[in-house]
């Protein structure tokens, strides 16, 4: 298979954690479609550099995130971005209410995290172990273990708030 | 709520998700184009092209630095100079800074620091180059009355017209820096909260 061919598979098969990653670390649609873009864009740039030491989902993990941190909010100019196919870009519009308000809560309470915090959450909330989150993040899996218990403590005390 | 419940929500959103529209090939590959890519290469054209503008006007004084005869306006020059060059060589550096993080092995938490740190040094120094538009505002009416026409302004006999667009010129600029730095002051307020909660 050539290699473009590969890339768009790879690109198909990990669409969602693309949208996931794209839409805890930003509050609108526009900023979501220019940050999906930015991170295609940069797998694409250093695809050829993956040389198959970790899993291609981490590397993925991994380069999606560190693009989210430095992604700029989009100025109210609207600059050439490619429509995404809206069923891409949406969250789902399930007739499950409680499932919907849970959804709605929990993008709120991930917004109140700091960008490092989010992004703990973010891989735990995927399942990941706390090895896992140590290789992409390249943090120790000690000290994630211990800032995510501080995000856990925090999370609680916003879900009694409110 | 629970932790546990936020944890059914995500995994059902996940599963929603494998139901989703495919991206086709040809969505795919714009996005990999360059010239759609975002913000740091318009934000690095729009800072290059105002860097080339006050390299420009640096030329210019040094070119005729030998018409400033007196030591009010060799100070002046210098001042000029310093923020004609100095500003915008910094802001490049720190929008460099931001452009070379390493996306691709970087520590992620190491990023998020120097991410922040750069981007808080560059919104600091456009705050600092807005509160100072009001002195280089001065400076370029100084320099280019003296170099472009002779004239001493310091010593000049203004008309009444003179003194009303000056007076005009000021007044703008000092709302104009007063808008600008209050602005500036609370986005570089929130960028140093993120950075002490990190360090």
């Amino acid at each position: 298979m050539r290699s473009d061919e590969v890339f768009t598979n790879l690109i198909r098969e990990h669409q969602a954690l693309l949208f996931k990653v794209t839409s805890i670390y930003t509050d609108n649609k526009l900023d979501q479609e220019d940050l999906f873009q930015e991170i295609v864009y940069q797998l694409w740039k250093y695809f050829d550099s993956f040389r198959n030491e970790s899993k291609i989902s981490t590397w993925m993990y991994r380069v999606a995130m560190n693009t989210a941190i430095t992604h700029l909010k989009r100025t109210k100019k609207r600059h050439s971005a490619i429509p995404i196919v809206d069923a891409v870009l949406s969250v789902s519009e399930s007739k499950d209410e409680t499932y919907e308000e849970r959804l709605r809560l929990l993008y709120r309470y991930l917004q109140l995290l700091n960008p490092l915090d989010k992004g703990l959450m973010f891989l735990l909330l995927e399942g990941k172990s706390y090895k896992e989150i140590a290789q992409i993040t390249g943090l120790g899996a000690s000290n994630v273990g211990t800032r995510i218990s501080r995000i856990k403590k925090k999370l609680k005390i916003n879900m009694t708030k409110s | 709520m629970e932790l546990e419940e936020l944890q059914s929500a995500w995994t059902q959103l996940s599963n929603e998700l494998k139901h989703q529209k495919k991206l086709t090939d040809e969505i795919i590959f714009n996005m990999t184009k360059e010239s759609y890519r975002n913000k740091f290469r318009t934000l690095l054209n729009f800072e290059s092209f105002g860097a080339l503008i006050c390299f420009a006007y640096a030329i210019f004084i040094i070119l005729n630095f030998t018409k400033l005869d007196t030591w009010y306006f060799v100070v002046c020059g210098f001042l000029a100079l310093l923020f004609s060059i100095a500003l915008p060589t910094l802001g490049l550096k720190f929008i460099f800074d931001i452009q070379n993080l390493d996306i691709l092995n970087g520590n992620f938490k190491q990023n998020i620091l120097n991410y922040t740190r750069a981007k808080n040094n560059l919104l600091r120094l456009q705050q600092a180059v807005i509160a100072s538009g009001f002195a280089i505002f001065f400076l370029m009416i100084v320099l280019n009355s003296k170099i472009l026409s002779g004239k001493d302004i310091f010593l000049a006999e203004f008309k009444a017209s003179n003194w009303i667009g000056l007076l005009i010129g000021l007044t703008f600029m000092a709302f104009f820096c007063r808008w600008g730095y209050r602005k500036y002051k609370k986005i570089t307020t929130a960028a140093e909260a993120v950075l002490r909660e990190l360090e």
